[in-house]
């Protein structure tokens, strides 16, 4: 016989594979594999699809999908790019004017815009200054909608005419929200809308006036790209593109956390699926090495009996993998059917990626986690029939674990995309496991001397344990892993809640003011103090331009639409101050007061600007302050919280620098909700100071924090519930050596009750051993995860002590649940086997 | 008649922990065609050593075996292989049943192995000749001891050897089951003019056979022919 046609050998698989799966054989296997594949389907299409939802929402903040932004009108063809990819179009142009009533005038930034503005959100409006706002509708040819710091510092009245330019408009509404004002809250003076068919008859925009133009897009992601693709490589040089993502710090900060919060939970279902498989995998294997060395006896080559167990492993995954998918697609269907009415809008269907991922994921966990075992039945010899002492020759160790952690580490970085967290998670779990492990070897060893004297039930119990040290640390391992992967997702998901709610407390500033006077200085703030119950300090402003690093035109060392070419385009606000803003916190070199007085007075820039620029402490800055140049030198780095709803610099230089030159003041501070009528007196007081009112995004903020927040509760569920999952397949893995074993008690005499009693010792020992691996293992990845991939500031977490107890309970009760069948087992087993 | 099976000068020496150990010295012996032979000896004697050796599963320290005109040494495992799916049939003496296989489809394993279409049928006509028609669809675990061995009987014969191994085939039985075992085991023999090799403690069925070869510390004592 020559060597078996391929043909063959696969109708062969299948024919196993149904045998096998048919006698009950592959519940296990395809189980944990159903599992992992479904939990990381159901994950990253939750994931992705919320995202997208609250890609959505934050789209809001932009009116629209995508911007194409300039200081002159987009060419033709850029409009008939977009309109051919068959997206719906806005178009804004803003510019500052001066608008006159019969009596006084005001620089106000007007927007105009057209009958489709906006793509995305609402305006809002009332019918009287600080009245009940409405939400939609735009100005109509001939009207203006204004603020209400406009119609207090111009004495107006709804229905009063102003003039833009050369047209007189009519003053119907008072604007209270605009989606896409936020951005640039720091340099506002007064907003007035009005209606684009109007703009021509303005006269306002000459050649060489400052005005923006803005073109809102809205469409599906994909005619989207294809819009992006075709305009961007001919962007003009005042052009830019915008999404939501790059729109919006807020906004983007809490999105982005969400997004590595998900990534981490789909990681740790996969960890927890990839130790179901390695379990049930090495089951599988060992199970048939009696049947592959007769296989082998029966004629097929090392070949064909390996490439028919890879065969029918790769079958069966594929299989799984399937079911998965559909299952993990279901499940999150489910998921948002739950959330409908929190989410309430409308969810985009997302891609095929998470399902194509899903599959991936089962298969590479396969490969990574069976291959070796399955390895090992190729080496099986063919002499085993004779005698069954023989074992393979166990392939190198570090083969086998390799092999795994190649797999896992593969699909985490796939999945993630992020080598930090899948270094800090891997190598975490590895040193853990592994000094862990050792730990509980010793243990083990002095267990064995301590209970020489206990109680049967205890000697019993634990003599399971005893007998194979090795396994029983590498069973304790895996339930320690899966209680790590469940206790780090509980962790980080507390810690990503506070982190928002530290970023929006109750009390968050929802008024920003600017431009309050030197000489009303003292006055505004003893007026707010004691309308606000909290208020930050008022900082001056000077804008200023930072012109040259080193001597030399930054303009040359900036990268296009880097953070550093954004900043240096535009004047900056700058400050002083004596003492380090609250939330900002200094990575280098030294504030004032800890530093003798340079020839230079020193600035301190804000850390992630200073980077692009490439700024070192010590650089010598040039500002362009008032039309003239002033020299400063870069004495210290500082953090800036930008989540938080203070003021915040990029530049704050050392008192005494700027104080020549004329200053406005800023500050934000909270008024709680049914003070309106006191913020109108307030704005009438001092008629030059800009009040904002950011009531309108804080609530957006918190909405979508709220949902995201729901969301990871119900992604922690989905952990909790694969793990448990992972539980059981585990202890399948132990189920035959159980039940000979339970059987050769029964038929020694034990009484069932004594059994149960053995079982509970085990398992909950095994359990708490667990727990307090878990425990140890938590801390050490949680703490590399802090330092190295979310920034956070890392403390030990006292709570993590319950784990050794909520292990036992888990692992005692799931224990003794899954190993039930061991129970039942006849003593007359023990007779049928050899 | 044709000598099937034919080993030179075997020895087998394996590595122990007291240096090297000689399990089996300087062993021949010849089989033609039909024969049946029976190694006896206690445990530890080399039976099931030599077993292996004569079978290809296994390769001698020295000396040589020549399986159905193969030179077994000279092969490698692949091609061992190869030579025992077309000329071997094995019976042992933990049966080696696939639990997750039923009777029938585990005596059509090497019938589908070869990729016959008629495995099916053939498997059948085999159970009901071992006396398991009624029980085609049964799994190991759901036999007995013996009808396990009857199935692992008829999986031996399904592929149709020139020779036959068989590893203690009563080993594990009773008595009066292994005499039907025994019975079963020759009449096939007889019907299909297979060569038997097996290895036993049981004299009776040691007797049964045409030559007996009696090991002791990896010697052959006395090589018997019986009428």
């Amino acid at each position: 016989m020559k060597g078996m046609p391929p043909a063959r050998l696969f109708l062969l698989a299948c024919r196993q594979l149904w045998r096998d799966a048919r006698a009950g054989e592959l519940h296990v296997l395809f189980l944990a594999l159903l599992v992992a594949v479904a939990a990381s389907t159901a994950i990253g299409y939750f994931s992705g699809r919320l995202s997208d939802a609250m890609q959505l929402r934050a789209t809001e903040f932009l009116a629209a999908d995508l911007v194409l932004q300039g200081t002159a009108p987009a060419e033709p063809g850029q409009l008939e790019a977009g309109r051919s990819a068959g997206l719906e179009h806005a178009s804004v142009v803003e510019f500052s004017s001066v608008i006159a009533t019969d009596q006084d005038m005001q620089l106000s930034s007007v927007k105009a815009v057209d009958d489709t503005y906006p793509l995305r959100g609402e305006l809002r409006s009332a019918d009287q200054p600080y009245g009940a706002e409405t939400p939609g509708g735009r100005p109509g040819p001939g009207e203006a909608w204004a603020e209400a710091r406009l119609f207090a510092a111009l004495g107006l009245q709804v229905g009063d005419s102003i003039e833009v330019g050369r047209q007189p408009l009519r003053l119907t509404r008072v604007l209270t929200y605009e989606p896409d004002r936020v951005g640039d809250f720091y340099s506002l003076t007064p907003r007035v809308v009005i209606n684009l068919a109007d703009l021509p008859a303005t006269g306002v925009i000459q050649p060489g006036s400052r005005v923006q133009y803005r073109e809102l897009w809205r469409g599906t992601p994909e005619s989207l790209a294809s819009y992006r693709s075709a305009v961007e490589p001919d962007l003009q040089a005042h052009q830019r593109l915008e999404t939501a993502k790059d729109g919006n710090r807020q906004i983007g900060g809490a999105l982005a956390r969400a997004e590595r919060y998900l990534n981490l939970a789909s990681l740790a279902a996969i960890l927890l699926a990839g130790v179901a498989v390695a379990l049930s995998a090495t089951r599988f294997a060992t199970r048939r090495l009696d049947a592959s060395a007769l296989l082998r006896c029966l004629g097929l080559s090392r070949h064909e009996t390996l490439a028919l167990y890879a065969l029918q492993l790769g079958l069966l995954g594929l299989a799984a993998s399937l079911a998965g998918v559909v299952l993990g697609w279901l499940a999150q269907h489910a998921l948002f059917f739950l959330l409908k009415d929190l989410l309430a809008q409308e969810i985009p269907a997302g891609s095929a990626w998470p399902a194509l991922a899903g599959i991936a994921t089962g298969l590479v966990a396969l490969a990574g986690f069976a291959l070796p075992p399955l390895a090992a039945l190729g080496r099986v010899p063919p002499l085993r029939v004779l005698r069954r002492d023989l074992l393979p020759v166990p392939a190198s160790s570090w083969f086998v674990y390799g092999a795994a952690l190649l797999a896992l580490g593969l699909i985490m970085w796939r999945l993630s995309l992020d080598l930090k967290i899948t270094a800090a998670l891997l190598g975490g779990g590895l040193v853990a496991t592994l000094v862990l492990g050792g730990l509980l070897l010793l243990a083990l060893r002095g267990l064995r001397r301590a209970l020489a004297g206990a109680s049967l039930h205890w000697r019993l119990g634990t003599g399971q344990l005893l007998r194979h040290p090795l396994g029983a640390a590498g069973q304790s391992l895996a339930f320690g892993l899966i209680l790590l992967a469940m206790a780090l997702i509980a962790l980080l998901r507390s810690e990503l809640l506070d982190a928002w709610q530290e970023q929006l407390p109750d009390n968050a500033p929802n008024h920003f003011v600017l431009n309050v006077l030197p000489d009303e200085r003292d006055a505004f703030a003893a007026r707010v103090g004691q309308l606000a119950t909290h208020a930050a300090p008022l900082y001056p402003v000077v804008p200023g331009r930072l012109v040259a690093i080193n001597g030399e035109p930054v303009r040359q060392l900036v990268s296009k639409d880097s953070r550093g070419d954004r900043a240096t385009r535009r004047d900056l606000s700058l400050t002083w101050s004596a003492d380090l803003p609250n939330d900002n916190q200094l990575l280098a070199g030294r504030w004032w007061s800890d530093q003798p007085a340079g020839e230079l007075p020193g600035v301190s820039v804000e850390s992630e600007l200073a980077e692009s620029l490439a700024l070192q402490l010590g650089d010598r800055l040039t500002f362009s302050v008032g039309g003239i140049d002033r020299e400063t030198r870069v004495t210290s780095l500082r953090e800036v919280n930008w989540d938080s709803f203070q003021p915040n610099f990029y530049m704050i230089f050392e008192p005494g620098t700027l104080q020549d030159i004329p200053a406005t003041y800023m500050t934000s501070f909270y008024v709680p909700p049914g003070h309106e009528r006191e913020l109108i007196e307030l704005a009438r007081a001092f008629p030059s100071v800009t009040l904002l009112q950011v009531d309108a995004l804080l609530a957006q903020l918190r909405g979508i924090i709220g949902q995201v927040s729901v969301a990871v509760e119900f992604v922690l569920l989905f952990v909790l519930a694969a793990g448990i999952a992972v539980l059981f397949a585990g202890l399948q893995a132990t189920l035959d050596e159980r039940i000979r074993q339970g059987a050769l008690l029964r038929a020694l005499g034990a009484g069932r009750s004594l059994l149960v009693r053995a079982r509970r010792t085990e398992f909950a020992l095994l359990g708490a051993s667990s727990g307090v691996l878990a425990a140890l293992g938590c801390e050490l990845v949680s703490l590399l995860l802090y330092r190295f991939a979310f920034d956070l500031d890392w403390q030990p977490h006292p709570w993590l002590l319950v784990l050794p107890l909520v292990g036992a309970l888990l692992v005692g009760s799931a224990g003794v649940l899954g190993t039930r069948r061991a129970l039942e087992a006849s003593p007359l087993g023990v007779l049928r086997e050899a | 008649m044709t000598a099937i099976l034919v080993a030179r000068h075997l020895s087998k020496v394996v590595p122990s922990a007291e240096g090297a150990l000689s399990i089996l010295e300087d062993l021949s012996l010849t089989l033609e065609s039909g024969d049946s032979l029976a190694i006896v000896g206690t445990s530890g004697s080399g039976k099931s050593t030599l077993l292996g050796l004569l079978a290809g599963l296994d390769l001698p320290s020295g000396g040589s075996v020549r399986l159905a005109g193969h030179s077994l040494s000279e092969l490698d495992e692949d091609a061992r292989a190869r030579v025992r799916a077309e000329h071997v049939g094995f019976v042992f003496q933990s049966f080696q049943l696939l639990d997750s296989l039923d009777a029938l489809e585990n005596v059509m394993l090497p019938l589908e192995l070869e990729g016959r279409a008629d495995a099916s049928s053939r498997a059948r006509a085999l159970l009901e000749r071992v006396g398991l028609g009624a029980r085609l669809r049964h799994y190991p675990r759901q036999l007995s001891g013996g009808e396990q061995q009857r199935v692992a009987i008829a999986r031996a014969f399904a592929a149709d050897p020139d020779i036959l191994f068989a590893d203690e085939p009563t080993g594990n039985l009773d008595t009066e089951t292994g005499a039907h075992i025994t019975d079963l085991l020759f009449e096939l023999n007889r019907e299909r003019g297979t060569t038997l090799v097996l290895v036993t403690h049981d004299e009776r069925l040691a007797r049964r056979c045409q030559r007996q070869l009696r090991l002791e510390g990896g010697r052959a004592l006395v090589a018997e022919v019986l009428a």
